[in-house]
């Protein structure tokens, strides 16, 4: 089986997170949002209306604020029990947010799990 | 074996190339109908999941024949080579290789729009998405997509609606058209007739056969309109009315038995409406 790595948003990060064992064949995710802080190793990203996401950068990240990315990475433990964040494995540079509808990747994201068959293998 | 791709290049065939050993494919002869002439938009992973009811014969999909597919997805990696450049390609739900193949017939004058050298706008690039039209074919046991068109994508919208567009004909072929009953029984549930599909019959059948396949759909309302006698209907007369080959009809009237809107059969060769 090839890598899935399905569309999620921040209120999915505990279904993905590898504790959940068993039930998912994948930790590796896909989340989009606009880059809302930069802190040296780490970042965060605003997705919409739904909340922010921590991520856990490589050294060559090179993200800018600002701008809309979409991440592929591992949901993983903060340090310090800060919750649960993203380690990133890769991302693409979206430009201006305001350049696409955050609502259309929120109904992507509800038909990636509802009809999980297409998109990917789990549970 | 790719006999399309000898056509364009013409050269000395002598003519031979338009007998019919070269235009029509195994599969080709029987199968040219509509069905076969679709461009359906699916996810990796459906390629991947694509089924073939015997080797050479066309894919399904959903049940359905597909041919050529359109799907979006991140290049992972870019092989170029003499005849042709294979793309990997990444979309999120699999990965799948795409082989173009480089035509030198027809680079200079059809290609203009895509991968030309220099022509640094329209290049499809490492990681960056790409959008591909093309058929599913296998090599060796290995799938892959022969393209006719890879192009970068660069609008973020366009890659969401292509995956809610995959999805939308997924549920067309699993579930029927939209109207008749709630699909994936969401809140509007069953109440949700509208009028439109015709083809359906009216509200009534259309939610008697919510959930069914479009094939056990088809028998179903072919049965009820076509006058028959006691026996029923004949087997291959219902296929030949489906336009599906018999294995197809055996599997949508095992379809049409489990939902218990199965009739009376005579021999195993005929169906009835009753």
């Amino acid at each position: 089986m090839s890598l899935q790595t399905p569309r999620i948003l921040p209120s999915h990060l505990n279904a993905f997170h590898p504790s959940s064992a068993g039930r998912r064949s994948t930790h590796t995710i896909r989340i989009l949002g606009t880059v809302s802080s930069l802190r040296g190793d780490t970042a965060t990203i605003t997705c919409g209306n739904n909340g922010d996401v921590t991520l856990i950068l490589k050294p060559d990240s090179h993200l800018q604020m600002g701008k809309m990315i979409e991440v592929v990475g591992k949901v993983a433990d903060l340090e310090g029990g800060q919750g649960l964040g993203v380690r990133v494995l890769g991302t693409t540079d979206w430009g201006n947010p305001a350049d696409s509808d955050y609502r259309t990747y929120e109904q992507v994201v509800e038909a990636t799990h509802r009809f999980k068959s297409i998109f990917y293998d789990g549970e | 074996m790719d006999g399309g791709y000898n056509s364009y290049g013409g050269g000395g065939g002598g003519g031979g190339g338009f007998m019919s050993g070269e235009t029509s494919s195994p599969s080709g002869g029987r199968s040219e109908n509509r069905d076969n002439k679709t461009l359906r938009p699916v996810t990796v992973k459906q390629i991947a999941d694509a089924t073939q009811p015997y080797p050479e014969a066309p894919f399904l999909i959903d049940n359905a024949e597909v041919n050529h597919v359109l799907f979006v997805g991140q290049v992972r990696n870019i092989s170029s080579q003499s005849t042709n450049i294979t793309y990997k390609i990444d979309d999120g739900t699999g990965e799948i290789e795409v082989k173009k193949w480089v035509d030198s017939a027809t680079r200079d004058s059809m290609d203009t729009d895509e991968k030309g050298p220099g022509d640094g706008k329209s290049e499809v690039v490492l990681n960056g998405y790409a959008r591909v039209f093309g058929a599913i074919k296998t090599f060796s046991n290995k799938r892959y997509v022969g393209a006719h068109s890879v192009r970068p994508l660069s609008n973020l919208d366009e890659l969401h609606a292509h995956l809610l567009e995959s999805t939308a004909v997924h549920l067309f072929f699993t579930q029927g058209p939209p109207g008749g009953a709630g699909a994936g029984g969401n809140a509007a549930g069953g109440d949700a007739v509208m009028g439109g599909a015709d083809d359906y019959g009216g509200a009534g059948p259309n939610k008697a056969l919510m959930g069914v396949s479009p094939l056990a759909r088809k028998i179903y309302n072919l049965l009820k309109s076509e006058t028959q006698d006691d026996a029923g209907m004949e087997m291959q007369h219902i296929a030949s009315q489906t336009l599906f080959a018999d294995y197809g009809c055996g599997a949508g009237w095992r379809g049409a038995s489990e939902r218990g809107y199965h009739f009376h059969d005579h021999e195993r060769t005929h169906m009835g409406y009753s």
